[in-house]
């Protein structure tokens, strides 16, 4: 049982280091995390973003390493997405689905050998998964659950790369692939992911050396330190999907859109009998996006209605766009949904028009 | 902080009494701190009616929205227009530019109810 289960909140090895700058907390999955910094507040940090670069304390994160003889075909015959699309040094978006074709949790998989590979679940989810797989793979594939031990800070923005320069650190990277090197004699992995939308790394080091990389990185000139407020009004703005949120055990890729994470053509993965069916039929309902064309901002929850004033479907994430100054939505409708519909905000009808995320014109591949 | 010549409400509200006798409320430091950036704001038509403790106007932020509360019973006179295309003067400049609405109050003795800087920053002290 960790912390969080028995309600004590969990902190990062930077927690210090956030007090320093004035940060206001909020729960993450467990862990008390900065959702925004004085001086700063949800909207310059995302701008910040946006338009220079700003780091973000990730730890929260879960981090563990499966490692053994055929580990990675142990893992790809569990989770959706196929392993054999990537190489030694990629990462991909994957999923550990039930089998009702549920999203137990929405994962990044780091690709380091046939031997070896790194998972990324979220905070509140990395307990479970790891009691899944350890149930789903051979004993002689060892997983070591390194979540308190690792912090990860993430650079995000057209100047990421100018920062992780600044340290020393490489830069050359493709979307989506990793690399290992060091700071200050200190081994850094280097991934090119995030979840903003644009440019950038993050850095995962471990937890004993974080506070000087999170200093260094810092002090280098136009460096913003950003919250996890901006960190939701960045991805929302991307249409990337939240855990607990636009997924969830009783919400399928299918229906949230994220099929490309699904290796369709593999002969087994967890939830794959339902998945195929659900596909080959169709979905009942959809993730879509929603662009409000009046003020108002839709929020989690809120009921989604058709021209004829029938509930159609809930809102499963929604905000303010810094980037817009309108309010956008991703919301859970059912599959026929045509024209334009209402959200049900407070008792007032937002009208908003259905649009296909990315909200903004940002790219993570530029 | 606190500025010494207003009244405050438990609910972070702030009024300040005018010398033709009208009065002034918006919300505190500590509220417009505690909502985050704010974006939308809700004001009551110009001639309402206000009951003391009942929502009169509503403020949104990036991430979340609040009901304000009548601090007394009173009328509207005016609202802050400047909020409608700056609601960020809420958080600039919460107890000057970014005052929400002039109103007649009903009975201004009703102030010396509220609370002044001293009780209120007791309550919003950590």
């Amino acid at each position: 049982m960790s912390n969080a289960e028995q309600g004590e909140a969990l902190q990062s090895a930077l927690h210090s280091s956030h007090e320093e700058l004035g940060a206001k907390w909020s729960d993450f999955g467990g862990w008390l995390m900065p959702l925004e910094y004085a001086g700063g507040g949800v909207t310059a940090e995302h701008e910040a973003v946006r338009n220079g670069v700003g780091i973000f304390d990730v730890s929260h994160l879960g981090t563990a390493q499966i490692v053994g003889p055929g580990a990675v075909a142990a893992i790809d015959a569990v989770l959706t997405n196929s392993l054999d699309r990537i190489g030694p040094g990629q990462a991909q978006y994957t999923l550990l689905c039930n089998d009702q074709g549920g999203v137990i949790d929405d994962i990044i998989a780091y690709r380091v050998s046939d031997d070896e590979l790194i998972l990324m679940p979220n905070a509140a989810n990395c307990t479970t998964v790891l009691e899944i797989l350890r149930a789903a793979i051979p004993a002689d594939v060892q997983i070591h659950n390194l979540h308190t031990q690792t912090a990860i800070i993430a650079v995000q923005g057209p100047r990421s790369a100018h920062v992780l320069a600044a340290l020393g650190l490489a830069t050359d990277l493709e979307y989506m692939s990793f690399v290992s090197d060091t700071f200050d004699g200190v081994d850094v992995t280097v991934c090119r992911t995030g979840y903003t939308g644009e440019l950038g790394f993050e850095l995962a080091i471990d937890a004993g050396h974080a506070v000087a990389l999170w200093k260094a990185l810092l002090a280098v000139d136009g460096v913003v330190p950003c919250g996890l407020a901006a960190r939701d009004t960045l991805r929302t703005e991307m249409g990337y999907p939240l855990h607990g949120q636009d997924l969830s055990p009783t919400i399928t890729p299918v229906e949230a859109g994220v099929s490309w994470a699904v290796g369709w053509n593999k002969p087994i993965f967890a939830g794959k009998a339902a998945l195929d069916v659900q596909r080959a039929h169709g979905p009942s309902r959809r993730l879509v996006g929603l662009l409000a064309s009046e003020r108002g901002i839709p929020r989690h929850d809120m009921v989604v209605r058709n021209a004829s004033g029938d509930d159609i479907g809930l809102v499963t994430s929604g905000t303010f766009s810094p980037t817009l100054h309108q309010g956008i939505a991703l919301a859970l409708v059912n599959a026929d949904v045509d024209g334009d519909v209402v959200v049900d905000v407070r008792g007032r009808s937002l009208p908003c028009t259905i649009v296909k995320p990315p909200f903004v014109t940002a790219s993570p591949k530029a | 902080m606190t500025p010494d010549d207003l009244k405050y409400t438990k609910d972070h509200e702030w009024v300040r009494i005018l010398p033709d006798g009208t009065a002034q409320f918006g919300i505190t430091d500590f509220a417009q701190d505690a909502l985050g950036d704010i974006v939308y704001v809700q004001l009551p038509a110009v001639g309402a009616a206000m009951t003391a403790g009942e929502s009169v106007a509503e403020v949104e932020s990036v991430k979340s929205v609040s009901e304000i509360y009548a601090p007394m019973a009173g009328q509207v006179l005016a609202v802050n227009d400047t909020l409608d295309a700056s609601p960020e003067v809420m958080n600039a400049d919460p107890y000057g530019a970014g005052w929400l609405v002039t109103f007649q109050p009903t009975d201004l003795a009703q102030a010396q109810d509220l609370l002044d800087a001293a009780a209120y920053e007791g309550i919003t002290a950590h």
